[in-house]
């Protein structure tokens, strides 16, 4: 499947703060998916969970680009938006999900897999709700350590739960795309410009070949 | 009325508290997991929930005797009183993180809680437990209706079992040490993604079995 079929669809991405910071997928991916033709809109919310997404939350940074236009990231100000409400104001053809670190709980011994059930089911729904199609990108390998105690063992447990659950949107697997410590991080979980042109790329790959593309491109 | 009930439940959430530098540190997820409970009424006349020290009520009516479960701060005791035509009883309950407690009313002003800490959540397929309520049924069972496949069994008095399924149109029969008991019941056609219980319950005629969708207030 070529990158076609994302020419002329509209999407929405929303995410955490991989897509809240200049040099990050609101600009690799955002450039990537706009190259192919699509009318994009990404908004990142730095630390935000699925749940986050149900209502308005204040959130200490965050970034929103539209189209060909130059990414606005924010500070204090920013904050998510109900999903609901970006559904009906952009019509997006798909709706594209990059959760993941912010629910893996790095830090803490147990996953939090009941929490983080009733959060990515609470988001899937409220978009199936709307009949929108939707894709799920999962986290990447990060470095061992670094400031959020990212770790390869937890990563893989988040994608594999994150696969099981995010139905009935496509799951992007990630840790498909790189190998632990492949990509250079600034602190463990952020990467350098090049670690998310080499994400955003293979997204942008993979995002071409879910059905919920296909879909969208056929109808 | 449910809203103001999960929140008298609800005194004290796990909260988030980000820290501020770069990129500001956020936490990648809460500091413990999420409790919930709910609650059911398994006698024959309806029941009101009322949390401890709130106005906030539930009504669980016979034809509706489950409610959804609600969250709950964790490690806590969740106190309520549970109160019909002829009752009034205290229920209180502690859930730790990550577990969905169920306190069933029984006759007599008895109640019984059953716990689970679930690790099947899957949105492609159903999960259906089946709840032990009825210490009069020994090695209770559960089987899919006129074929005789059995999808629970030897589940004792206040246990629980829980198991993924295909999404499809089910009827179960319940079965007392091995014998059906009872009709068939009908669960309609599962849906993927979704949690259902049976609980096998005290009844006039011998046990019983109530259906209720395990779907979170929210």
């Amino acid at each position: 499947m070529s990158l076609s079929a994302l020419a002329g669809l509209s999407l929405l991405i929303l995410g955490e703060s991989h897509l809240a910071a200049t040099g990050s997928l609101i600009e690799a991916l955002h450039d990537d998916l706009v190259k192919q033709g699509a009318q994009v809109h990404s908004i990142g919310a730095c630390g935000a969970g699925a749940q986050d997404w149900l209502a308005k939350k204040k959130v200490d940074c965050g970034g929103d680009r539209v189209g060909k236009g130059k990414a606005v990231i924010r500070g204090a100000d920013a904050t998510t938006f109900p999903i609901g409400e970006l559904i009906a104001a952009d019509k997006p053809d798909v709706v594209v999900v990059i959760i993941g670190d912010t629910m893996a709980a790095y830090d803490k011994s147990a996953f939090p897999k009941t929490w983080a059930w009733q959060s990515v089911t609470a988001l899937t729904r409220a978009i199936s709700a709307t009949r929108t199609r939707c894709v799920w990108v999962g986290p990447p390998w990060g470095k061992a350590g670094g400031r959020y105690n990212k770790n390869d063992e937890r990563v893989r447990l988040m994608s594999t739960f994150l696969a099981t659950n995010v139905a009935p949107c496509d799951y992007v697997d990630s840790l498909k795309f790189s190998k632990p410590g492949e990509w250079k991080t600034t602190d463990g979980q952020h990467f350098t410009v090049a670690g998310y042109k080499a994400w955003g790329a293979a997204i942008t790959q993979a995002l071409a070949n879910t059905p919920a593309v296909k879909e969208a491109h056929a109808k | 009325m449910k809203r103001a009930l999960i929140a008298a439940l609800a005194t004290s959430l796990p909260t988030l508290a980000p820290h501020a530098a770069g990129i500001p540190l956020y936490p990648t997820g809460p500091a413990e997991d999420s409790a919930f409970v709910r609650f059911v009424n398994a006698t024959d006349a309806a029941l009101e929930i009322q949390a401890a020290g709130s106005q906030a009520k539930l009504s669980l009516p016979t034809d509706k005797p489950s409610s959804g479960f609600m969250p709950v701060a964790a490690n806590k005791p969740v106190k309520g009183t549970l109160t019909g035509a002829d009752r009034r009883s205290d229920v209180a309950v502690t859930v730790k993180p990550g577990e969905f407690a169920t306190v069933i009313a029984l006759a007599k002003n008895a109640s019984l809680v059953i716990k689970e800490s679930p690790d099947d959540f899957n949105a492609m397929r159903a999960s259906l437990a089946f709840y032990n309520a009825d210490p009069a049924c020994r090695q209770a069972g559960l089987r899919a209706a006129g074929r005789n496949v059995g999808i629970f069994d030897g589940v004792g008095h206040g246990q629980a079992k829980r198991r993924l399924i295909n999404p499809v149109a089910v009827t179960v029969e319940l079965t007392c040490g091995g014998k059906p008991q009872g009709s068939p019941r009908e669960l309609g056609a599962l849906e993927a993604g979704q949690r259902y219980t049976v609980l096998a319950v005290p009844g006039p005629q011998g046990t019983r079995t109530l259906f209720a969708n395990d779907a979170l207030i929210r």
